[in-house]
């Protein structure tokens, strides 16, 4: 803003100039701000009708489910509607997104996927859908088998098997809550990107289209997604401390688990490598023909004087060497990562002072007597 | 947030028209939207549509409010379809050494995607504009959508404005403790208030299940019993609907 003052720039014009790169941002980007829910029309009939097929199966099981539940649970069905009045408020959401310049909103899925299970978040999702098309035009009554199929469907399900995965493996619950919120926003909008592909694509080739339509998403998402992450991660934490019991009600943690979980830096290291290792994977393979500054300049510039490349003494690009060292790396790795596994995962109890008394006291005599019995006697 | 819903107008005569009558009526023509390849039926329905909303006298903000989001979607498709698409070229724009080529075929196929989904999107203004959610759900509940689906339907309905307001509490609360001013301070006021709006849904679903409880509730909600139908009404609007399923047909 200074630098367009000291060009004598008037504070108007530089307020205009800002508003119209914001709304270009927008526009552009606008397939991302709102395209989770497809809405009323894009789509034509006959895909329409297959997304509606498809999301048909889920939600019946989902309701049967329910159903089963609230006979066990007489508050379950008005737990499932207040829970979809939240995936309604908390996918209405405007939550900006630093790195795109404009706002996009959160699923919700991912957490009611993971606190009512996928099947009944997939009605819940459905519910709060098909108000959204019915008061706010968000989505529509024609999409609503397509969006209950990215939303409900892909994101109650990744969200729920990522956070079940992690936590049998004994990762925390920031750590599982987090991984849930990322892949389960990072799924629905896949499948958004193929519903639309596939609804818009009309005479073109589905796979190019497809691309720009993911491509696109990119910069609201990536960010997004993370910022689901951290949203499902603390909302997971907040009920962990403030009422486990609810945890543990809705099967989301088992009464063993009540202890004192390492969040933090531990759980942000993870989750960043986690994240990385995601996103190297994804990197489209034509990346990799890209040449490298080696040839495109440094090997240039010197066969232009006269000094040809020789052959590297170890030629990694022929034979089974890469695979040999790969093998070997996996074994160290293997052998280290297996003889560590439980100083790695398992935590580490800190025995306060009572405990280790209550420890000893305990102990069971050579006998089979308990020792304060045996001290007793 | 607004919730743009029913505009409460008595005296037009589609307001008091059966719910179940305008919704198999909407349903009908959305399919016909939708499956109608060509702009004739597309731009017929839109115009019906408009004439509706001036006579209904929608308030122009409410009518904004319901159209910028899918105005902005037909924006991005058309652009996606003008410029991403391949054919006969239309015009070619130079910006910063980028030439962008506009195509004759996307244009039609974007413009058409464009007409579908104003029209559509108009059917579905004019019902809801017209139907109360309750007269709505009643009509869901003829078309034998099953029942737990519609009495999750009514409480997410019921609660979404408690907890709208739940949300504003906790939100005012965390801004006048300086929440909400840095990146990872955003980050974690939004996840307390995720996580506090999700403990809210809990204590107001166990006071909801003692209160009906206490007043006989068994775990099924008795739903809506459905008057006989307005024989004229049916009449009419068969007629309209074969009507405009000849315009399809031509």
């Amino acid at each position: 803003m200074e630098v367009l003052r000291k060009v004598g720039m008037r504070d108007s014009i530089i307020k205009i100039i800002l508003v119209s790169l914001v709304y270009c941002g927008t526009v552009l980007s606008t397939d991302i701000a709102y395209a989770m829910h497809i809405s009323e029309g894009i789509l034509p009939f006959s895909w329409a009708a297959f997304w509606f097929i498809l999301a048909i199966p889920f939600v019946a099981y989902g309701l049967y489910s329910l159903n089963k539940r609230s006979r066990e649970d007489m508050s379950f069905k008005p737990l499932a509607g207040l829970m979809a009045a939240v995936v309604f408020i908390i996918s209405c959401m405007p939550v900006p997104v630093p790195f795109a310049g404009t706002c996009s909103h959160p699923c919700g899925t991912g957490i009611s996927g993971i606190l009512v299970g996928p099947a009944i978040s997939v009605v819940i999702t459905a519910v709060a859908l098909l108000i959204q098309a019915i008061l706010l035009a968000h989505g529509g009554l024609s999409t609503l088998g397509a969006d209950i199929v990215s939303m409900g469907v892909m994101g109650s399900f990744t969200g729920y098997f990522t956070f079940r995965i992690l936590r049998a493996v004994r990762m925390n619950l920031a750590v599982a809550g987090f991984m849930a919120g990322l892949l389960a926003d990072w799924a629905t909008y896949l499948t958004t990107s193929v519903e639309l592909a596939s609804g818009i694509k009309g005479e073109s080739a589905f796979l190019p289209l497809f691309w720009k339509v993911l491509v696109a998403f990119i910069p609201t998402q990536l960010p997004l997604g993370i910022l689901e992450g951290a949203i499902t991660a603390g909302m997971v934490i907040l009920l962990y401390k403030k009422r486990p019991d609810l945890l543990i009600k809705m099967r989301v943690i088992k009464p063993g688990d009540i202890k004192m979980e390492k969040q933090g830096m531990t759980a942000l290291i993870i989750s960043v490598f986690m994240i990385g290792t995601i996103l190297s994977a994804s990197i489209p393979a034509e990346a990799a023909k890209w040449s490298g500054v080696d040839e495109a300049v440094i090997e240039k510039v010197a066969k232009e004087h006269g000094r040809e490349a020789r052959e590297p003494l170890i030629n990694m690009e022929q034979g089974d060497l890469p695979l040999f060292l790969f093998l070997i790396a996996g074994a160290v790795g293997g052998f280290a990562a297996g003889y560590y596994w439980r100083s790695l995962i398992v935590e580490k109890k800190p025995l306060c002072h009572s405990e280790k008394r209550s420890d000893e006291e305990s102990k069971i005599s050579p006998d089979g007597r308990n020792d304060i019995t045996h001290r007793s006697s | 947030m607004i919730l743009s819903g029913y505009i409460h107008n008595n005296e037009h005569w589609l307001s008091r028209l059966d719910g179940r009558v305008k919704l198999v009526v909407t349903l009908i023509i959305l399919v016909m939207v939708l499956s109608y390849k060509g702009l004739a039926f597309h731009l017929l329905v839109t115009s019906i549509c408009l004439f509706l909303f001036i006579q209904m006298k929608i308030p122009w903000r409410v009518f904004l409010l319901r159209f910028s989001e899918p105005a902005l979607i037909v924006l991005v498709i058309l652009f996606l379809k003008i410029f991403f698409s391949s054919g006969e070229g239309l015009f070619s724009v130079d910006i910063m050494g980028i030439r962008i080529t506009a195509y004759r075929e996307g244009l039609a196929e974007g413009v058409s995607i464009a007409n579908r989904i104003i029209a559509a999107i108009s059917i579905m203004a004019v019902m809801v504009f017209s139907t109360p959610f309750a007269e709505l759900l009643a009509a869901l509940s003829w078309l034998r959508i099953p029942k737990a689906f519609i009495e999750i339907l009514m409480y997410a309905y019921r609660y979404i404005f408690v907890l709208i307001e739940d949300a504003g509490v906790i939100y005012d609360a965390q801004k006048n403790r300086l929440g909400y001013t840095a990146l990872n301070r955003r980050f974690s006021s939004f996840g307390i208030l995720v996580g506090s709006l999700i403990l809210k849904a809990f204590e107001h679903s166990q006071n909801i299940t003692v209160a009906m409880v206490q007043r006989g509730y068994d775990g099924d909600i008795p739903l809506f019993d459905q008057k006989p139908f307005n024989l004229s009404e049916v009449v009419v609007s068969f007629l309209f609907v074969l009507s405009m399923g000849v315009v399809w047909v031509i």
